[in-house]
């Protein structure tokens, strides 16, 4: 999020000289599961030890930089699992981290005004991590393991629900989207409050984080996932 | 939402990455103007659709193949004003036609002041968002916070559903909020209704 310089990342560049232009990277680290600590290693080194193809780490951590997905023609089906595993570690950043932060600092605002505007932004705050609840609780039980099975041939258990569709998924993400850009409104133009000051900017900037990273999250579901489903599926001779 | 609507959006075709970049970095740094730039490399990649609506401004290297239909475009299309860059010499008559003119050699203050003067009275409606509702609008914000219909709505305030459609589309637009929760904190926020009012 805080981004100084404007780099194109390549196999060569050291990760470490990566990660002083873009803190965010580090969140990717972990988001691939690597090890923040990448000591002199350059990008080429982290993806051959982590055994995570290196098109597919670069394109991701370009998107951190600012840079649209490049290469995705060449993200095959081996891929999918990492893809896969990325978004469950960012699932977890969100719920057990990120949204909770959020909470907090409300209840820390409500603590302080005792304001019943507050009240109600923790209400609607709360109605909004539910909705974000479900759609990655419906991402982990019902479009995940379909798409594992198909990257690895096997036939889907034809009694499961194997229901997904790429619009209900964009419809999905623009709501979730919306509604934290009311948050935000709210927060930075509509409701007064005395007392709140560094509060409120620890709120703003936590929302703007989870902003970040929700959309680099449906940017890599909808322009790498997806497509890439798509292509298996073919192969496959589904659909 | 919101901000987009007040950014001018220039389209500057242009082959050369090189002068692409460095016109665009004057533009965005020095720029009065909140600009929004879009990149083409020929006139082949602009639909003809995509010009009057989203772009307001045209900066364009006169030496380009094709200057001829893009002429004719603008006869045709919106009045969307028309900058020459100019790298090379250029016939009076072809300049002439341009609404305007930046030489590779102009400084940044004199390429902004060029843009600013073209875009200015635009920049001047687009920069003055009406944030305030309307006497009218905080009526039906209020019917709407307490869970009316748009059909209860029109009923009570006596206006045509239409009418509480396009009220509800102004407040959308001025507050930047859509969910009932969310336009009842900034019904609350703005003393347009009571916390005591508002009981679920």
């Amino acid at each position: 999020m805080y981004q100084t310089k404007k780099t194109f990342i390549k196999p060569g560049m050291k990760m470490s000289n990566l990660i002083f232009e873009n803190p965010s990277l580090l969140l990717m680290l972990e988001h691939f599961g690597i090890n923040i600590v990448v000591r002199d290693k350059t990008v080429e080194q982290i993806c051959d030890e982590e055994q995570i193809n290196q098109q597919l780490f670069i394109c991701i951590a370009n998107l951190y930089n600012g840079f649209n997905p490049t290469g995705i023609n060449e993200i095959e089906r081996p891929y999918t699992e990492s893809i896969i595993l990325f978004l469950k570690n960012s699932h977890r950043y969100y719920l057990d981290e990120k949204i909770p932060e959020i909470r907090d600092y409300i209840n820390s605002l409500y603590d302080k005004n005792n304001n019943p505007e507050i009240k109600l932004v923790d209400k609607f705050f709360e109605e909004y991590s539910l909705d974000v609840k479900e759609h990655l609780n419906y991402e982990d039980v019902t479009v995940f393991p379909y798409f594992s099975y198909l990257a690895h041939d096997n036939k889907y258990p034809e009694s499961k629900n194997t229901h997904y569709s790429s619009d209900e998924y964009r419809e999905h993400h623009t709501d979730i989207e919306t509604k934290l850009r009311e948050l935000k409104n709210l927060l930075l133009i509509h409701i007064p409050l005395k007392h709140d000051q560094i509060l409120r900017r620890k709120l703003l900037v936590a929302l703007f984080e989870l902003e970040h990273e929700l959309l680099i999250h449906s940017v890599i579901e909808e322009s790498i996932l997806i497509p890439l489903i798509k292509k298996i599926e073919k192969q496959n001779g589904i659909g | 939402m919101g901000l987009d609507k007040y950014r001018i959006n220039i389209a500057i075709i242009e082959p050369s990455a090189i002068v692409y970049e460095g016109l665009s970095n004057i533009l965005l740094q020095e720029g009065e103007a909140n600009y929004s730039l879009f990149h083409y490399e020929s006139l082949d990649e602009i639909s003809s659709e995509e010009l009057p609506g989203k772009i307001d401004l045209v900066i364009a290297n006169p030496s380009l193949n094709g200057m001829k239909p893009f002429e004719f475009q603008r006869k045709t299309g919106a009045a969307v004003p028309c900058v020459a860059l100019v790298y090379l010499f250029f016939e009076r008559e072809v300049i002439d036609l341009f609404d305007a003119v930046i030489q590779i050699t102009d400084s940044p203050e004199v390429i902004t002041a060029t843009i600013h003067n073209l875009v200015s009275l635009k920049y001047l409606c687009k920069s003055e968002p009406q944030e305030q509702l309307t006497p009218r609008e905080t009526d039906v914000l209020k019917h709407l916070v307490k869970g009316f219909s748009n059909k209860e709505i029109a009923d009570q305030l006596n206006i045509s559903i239409h009418t509480v459609i396009s009220h509800r589309k102004n407040i959308v637009q001025k507050t930047g909020i859509k969910s009932q929760s969310g336009l009842t904190i900034y019904a609350i926020s703005n003393r347009i209704i009571n916390i005591d009012d508002f009981q679920e």
